[in-house]
Order: C-alpha cells, then sequence, then structure tokens
C-alpha cells in the first residue's frame, strides 16, 4: 500500500494562540491592560493581589481572574477585599491557565467598567510560561525562601514575563539570600525585567507595585 | 509538565488533517521539538505513545526531532494512501 506524507507545519500552540489573539483583542478595544501572574506555589500571589485589591480596590476597578488546581480558596480570599467580580477557574489538576478558561471567564466581566484585569495563574513555574493568555505582560512572582537561583532554574518564565516581583523580602534578615546575585542571575535570562521588592505581609516595597498598577490602569506604564 | 495537553493537542491537529476514520491509516506523527520549547521531549513521547495506540490512531508512531529553538510543532504525516477517495 502506498504512503502518503502530509505537510502540516502547524504549532502545537497555534489553537490557544488564535484564542490568546481573540482576548487581547477585546481587551484592547474596551481599553483594558493585564497582567498574568506566574509563580511557583507559595510564594504569594494571592497575598500580593489581595494587599493590591485592599490598597487600590475602591479607586479603580480591578477585575481578577484566579486559577486553582483545585479549591477556590484563592478566590473566597480575594473576593473579601473587593466588590470587583473575581472569577475562579478550577483546573481539575491542569498545571496552567489557557486562553479558552480566560475568554470563558471573561464573558462574567463587564470590560467596558473595568480598568485593569488581573489574572492569577496556577502555582507552577514551567506550564504557564507557554500558554498565552491574551495578558498585556506576565509578571514572575518569587520570594526569598525559593532561593536566588530560581530565575537559572526556570528560564523560560523569566524570559516570558517583562517583570518580576521578588516577594517575602521581611525575611532577608533570617535567610542566606543573595538579593543581588538574584537579580542578576533573572537579568542573565532576561535583561530587560523590571524588579519589585516587596513584602506583602509588612508591606514593605509595596508602594511601587501599587504605583505601577496605577500607571497601568491608567494607561500610563508602558506595559 | 504539562506533556499531556501538548499530546492531546497534537492528537487533535492530527483528526483535523485526517478525520477519525481509518484505523491504522496513520504510520507516522511527525514532530519538531525545540530545546527551550518548556517540553521535555521524552515525556511528550511518553503520553503520544500511549494516546496513539488509542482509535482513531490505533499504534501510529510518533517522530520526534529535537532541534534548536523554542519550536513546537507538528512537521508532517504519514499516511497509507488506500481509500477511494485519495
Amino acid at each position: 500500500m502506498a504512503v502518503r506524507r502530509i505537510e502540516v507545519r502547524e504549532r502545537v500552540m497555534a489553537r490557544n494562540d488564535e484564542l490568546a489573539k481573540e482576548i487581547r483583542k477585546r481587551l484592547a478595544e474596551a481599553g483594558v491592560p493585564s497582567l498574568n501572574l506566574v509563580s511557583s506555589p507559595g510564594a504569594g500571589k494571592t497575598l500580593l493581589l489581595e494587599r493590591t485589591l485592599e490598597a487600590l480596590g475602591r479607586e479603580l476597578a480591578l477585575a481578577v481572574v484566579t486559577g486553582d488546581v483545585q479549591t477556590e480558596n484563592d478566590a473566597n480570599r480575594l473576593a473579601r477585599h473587593t466588590d470587583a467580580l473575581v472569577q475562579a477557574v478550577v483546573t481539575g489538576g491542569g498545571c496552567h491557565l489557557d486562553a479558552r478558561q480566560i475568554l470563558t471567564a471573561l464573558e462574567q466581566v463587564d470590560l467596558a467598567r473595568t480598568d485593569l484585569l488581573l489574572i492569577e495563574n496556577v502555582g507552577n513555574l514551567v506550564c504557564p510560561a507557554s500558554w498565552d493568555l491574551g495578558e498585556t505582560a506576565k509578571v514572575v512572582v518569587f520570594s526569598v525562601p525559593e532561593g536566588e537561583d530560581k530565575p537559572l532554574k526556570y528560564p523560560k518564565m523569566f524570559r516570558e514575563a517583562r517583570y518580576a516581583v521578588l516577594n517575602k523580602i521581611d525575611l532577608l534578615p533570617h535567610l542566606s539570600f543573595d538579593l543581588a546575585q538574584a537579580v542578576a542571575y533573572a537579568r542573565e535570562v532576561n535583561p530587560g525585567l523590571r524588579f519589585f521588592f516587596t513584602s506583602a505581609v509588612t508591606g514593605e516595597g509595596l508602594e511601587e507595585w501599587l504605583g505601577f498598577i496605577r500607571d497601568l490602569a491608567a494607561g500610563e506604564a508602558s506595559a | 509538565m504539562h506533556e499531556m495537553s501538548i499530546a492531546m493537542e497534537v492528537c487533535r491537529i492530527t483528526r483535523e488533517q485526517v478525520g477519525d476514520e481509518g484505523c491504522g491509516r496513520v504510520l507516522e506523527v511527525g514532530l519538531e521539538v525545540g530545546d527551550e520549547s518548556g517540553i521535555e521531549a521524552d515525556n511528550l513521547l511518553f503520553w503520544l505513545e500511549i494516546l496513539l495506540a488509542e482509535p482513531p490512531f490505533c499504534g501510529a508512531r510518533p517522530g520526534l526531532r529535537r532541534v534548536p529553538g523554542d519550536v513546537l510543532r507538528v512537521t508532517h504525516l504519514e499516511v497509507e494512501d488506500g481509500g477511494p477517495e485519495d
């Protein structure tokens, strides 16, 4: 029997990327910038977002889509701090959010009355790097107890991100974490990364982060 | 870590090309996997072997080629050219 060769040359991520393009178009039409927060589990994404909603939730219409593997704990925590809509996506074991889930979640968000969309991805530094969610930029959050070599261990994620938040800086006096080295490692894989140094627990360093969120929502940041 | 999702998407792309009919019609699914694609080639191979063993593929073999960069794509299919419509 004859064997025929079909040339395909289709990128495996093509379908996700089409949906991401649709999201990007809708957000652009509504003038809504968006951040996709990625980190390993326990780096402090949810608390950072809680602090952000607490501080800015009254002056800005912040919509949040949060992905959790098995619970709605993060969404419940976030909903306590805002009247704005918090959309929970339970991935049922999936290690990342994809564009289809965001598109579905956005059906519940009134984009015309939204200043900024925050997406809290599933805690994982591998998978979410591969899925474009149509966001303006990715923010990689990592924390002092994780060690300074995170950027070298997960270079794809640090390359994909435009912003890095080093969280839990209140623990610096207690741990042997070399901050300059961490920044140097991160810049080695992505020289253009803009850094924020925060402690979501003590509030240290949050001003600069909140200022950035404010500027972004007002269309003044170059994200 | 998400190699199974990727393997499922590879199967979807393959079905789009050849349809659901013809168990065993697809002989090979050719892929390029980049070093920086975030995909572990051996793990992807593991999932593809499992998924491609099932209908409608019924034993198509995954042909993985590792390449530089962040490429991740289905390059070609080898199919048996036996159908009357061909």
